[in-house]
């Protein structure tokens, strides 16, 4: 698990555009942890959620995650 | 029996009100008559015009009521509706909106729920610089006591705007207009207080809605509000934690009435079935041909549309032909009825559905943003439909797992289905696939061959071929 969050974080530092889909962060942590099941990285985003790295951003329609602090943060 | 999944909060109404009756009812009708909002409206007024009642209309009472009340009473703006009135009068002026939505809008820990929206001409109207949208899970079938109904209303008047609709076309309880500081504390107040969730919104599993099932309506062959109630808090993660390529759709109908109209909504549509014989009471058959009984529960009787004809009004319209009177007594060949429910419709004390009962399972309806809309496919033809429900979820789990995996960014389960095929649909989720599901067999037959079931596979030497079939 703590393996796929520090992916996590690390994509989500490093990602071209701040705000991603789901299945992009799901690709780049399955290609640095081989294996990762998308149960287990949608159950690490959601803490990382919870404990306020990673944010959810909705488009209106659909949503997206962004780490806290990077592009858009307020609700502007 | 329902049996709740978690301990049911008694709620204590007294305490939950915020307004007293004099406070709700704080304008007379002829002040609202001569009531102006700040800004001028007039094409909106143009809407008050016509004979049907006007949201306008409607705005206006609750920007006076909103007026009338002291500041201390509301927590947002007091001017919110006017100004919307008057943002709206703008767009119709320009043509063109002037809403933004999305952005990092929501509550603690949910991915969905809330739906930000923003003015882009704040400092004309202020009191709808924030505008954010606030979905709440309907109660099954949506029935409220009216003392819910009440608190929730205060609820809104006091930390929003004053408006929402009920229902959106999901279902869910649409809360129109809120600040950004105001979504916690509303958050806290309908799960804490009011013992209401917020409903889907974004990539998530959206508010699952059913009919009224067997609460109300003899033909529900399942338990439509039980089956919505479980789904939804099985699945409680999806609802609120997204990681769906899009938005995902459970409805319920508990007869091919479709009451909620699965069919042409939800990306799982579940409908109420049957697969023994419809019943028939002779008698009541010739009540109906009598005219003792009005036919469709006397639903058209406001005008005199002549005597009741079961030829034509019932026999004649079967899609399936499949019905026949002979001497004085209706025959059903049930082996080819489609489950239209047209002659239960007309004459519902002489025909109820079969007693074997479940529901059918379909897949991939979606409204027109790509593709054009669709309808649902039909996938399981029958499926029993009884708690703890291990059947369906077992077959729902099957398909997240594949939309999850295949699916593309904003893909719908049903275009998923039409890039990549129906066959392959039925491969995942282990269903042979059956003739109904044939609309042309030259481009969908339901044999699906693959490479290993053919000898000597997709290859073939063309020379070889040639020595024997000249060009």
């Amino acid at each position: 698990m703590e393996e796929i969050k520090k992916a996590i974080i690390e994509y989500a530092e490093t990602s071209k555009k701040t705000k991603f889909y789901f299945k992009d962060m799901e690709k780049a942590v399955q290609s640095k942890v081989p294996g990762a099941k998308s149960r287990d990285i949608k159950k690490a985003a959601s803490e990382l959620v919870n404990e306020g790295t990673l944010i959810y951003f909705s488009t209106g329609s659909t949503t997206m995650y962004g780490l806290k602090g990077r592009g858009i943060t307020e609700d502007k | 029996m329902f049996e709740p999944k978690r301990p049911q909060k008694k709620l204590k109404y007294e305490e939950l009100r915020i307004y007293t009756e004099e406070e709700l009812k704080n304008y007379t009708e002829e002040e609202l008559k001569n009531f102006k909002i700040k800004h001028a409206i007039p094409d909106l007024e143009e809407l008050e015009k016509g004979p049907w009642p006007s949201f306008v209309a409607d705005a206006k009472r609750e920007a006076l009521h909103r007026r009338k009340l002291a500041d201390d009473r509301v927590m947002i703006p007091k001017d919110v509706v006017e100004d919307l009135l008057g943002q709206l009068q703008l767009s119709f002026d320009d043509g063109e909106t002037h809403w933004k939505h999305g952005g990092i809008v929501g509550v603690f820990g949910y991915g969905g729920g809330v739906i930000g929206r923003y003015s882009d001409v704040p400092e004309k109207f202020p009191g709808v610089a924030h505008f954010h949208t606030i979905r709440v899970n309907q109660p099954a079938s949506k029935f409220y006591k009216t003392d819910f109904l009440r608190a929730l209303c205060d609820l809104w008047e006091y930390r929003g705007s004053g408006i929402f609709n009920l229902h959106g076309s999901t279902g869910d309880i649409i809360l129109l207009g809120t600040v950004t500081d105001q979504l916690e504390p509303i958050f806290y107040d309908l799960t804490h207080e009011l013992d209401q969730d917020l409903g889907g919104s974004g990539s998530n599993l959206r508010t699952p809605s059913c009919c009224v099932g067997k609460a109300r309506c003899e033909w529900a062959c399942y338990d439509t509000q039980e089956l919505c109630y479980e789904l939804t808090m099985h699945y409680q993660d999806e609802l609120h934690r997204p990681a769906f390529p899009y938005k995902f759709k459970f409805k319920f109908d508990g007869c091919p009435n479709g009451c909620v109209a699965s069919i042409a909504r939800a990306d799982m549509s579940v409908i109420g079935t049957w697969r023994d014989d419809i019943r028939i009471d002779q008698d009541a058959v010739a009540a109906y041909i009598s005219g003792e009984i009005l036919p469709n529960g006397g639903a058209h009787r406001g005008r005199d549309w002549g005597k009741f004809d079961i030829q034509k009004e019932v026999i004649d319209l079967c899609p399936t032909q499949c019905m026949s009177l002979e001497n004085g007594k209706l025959k059903i060949n049930n082996r080819e009825c489609t489950r239209c429910m047209h002659c239960i419709n007309v004459m519902p004390r002489a025909l109820r559905p079969g007693t074997d009962t479940g529901a059918s399972v379909l897949f991939g309806a979606k409204a027109p943003i790509l593709e054009g809309a669709q309808m649902s496919v039909l996938t399981v033809p029958f499926m029993k439909m009884e708690p703890p429900y291990d059947n369906l979820k077992e077959l729902i789990e099957k398909v997240f797992e594949w939309w999850m995996e295949e699916g593309k960014n904003r893909e719908r389960l049903g275009e998923l289905i039409q890039r990549q095929g129906l066959w392959r649909f039925l491969e995942v989720i282990g269903v042979p696939a059956f003739p109904q599901t044939v609309k042309m067999p030259r481009s969908n037959p339901y044999i699906y061959w693959k490479e290993e079931d053919v000898p000597g596979g997709w290859d073939r030497d063309i020379e070889d071929y040639r020595s024997r079939h000249k060009r």
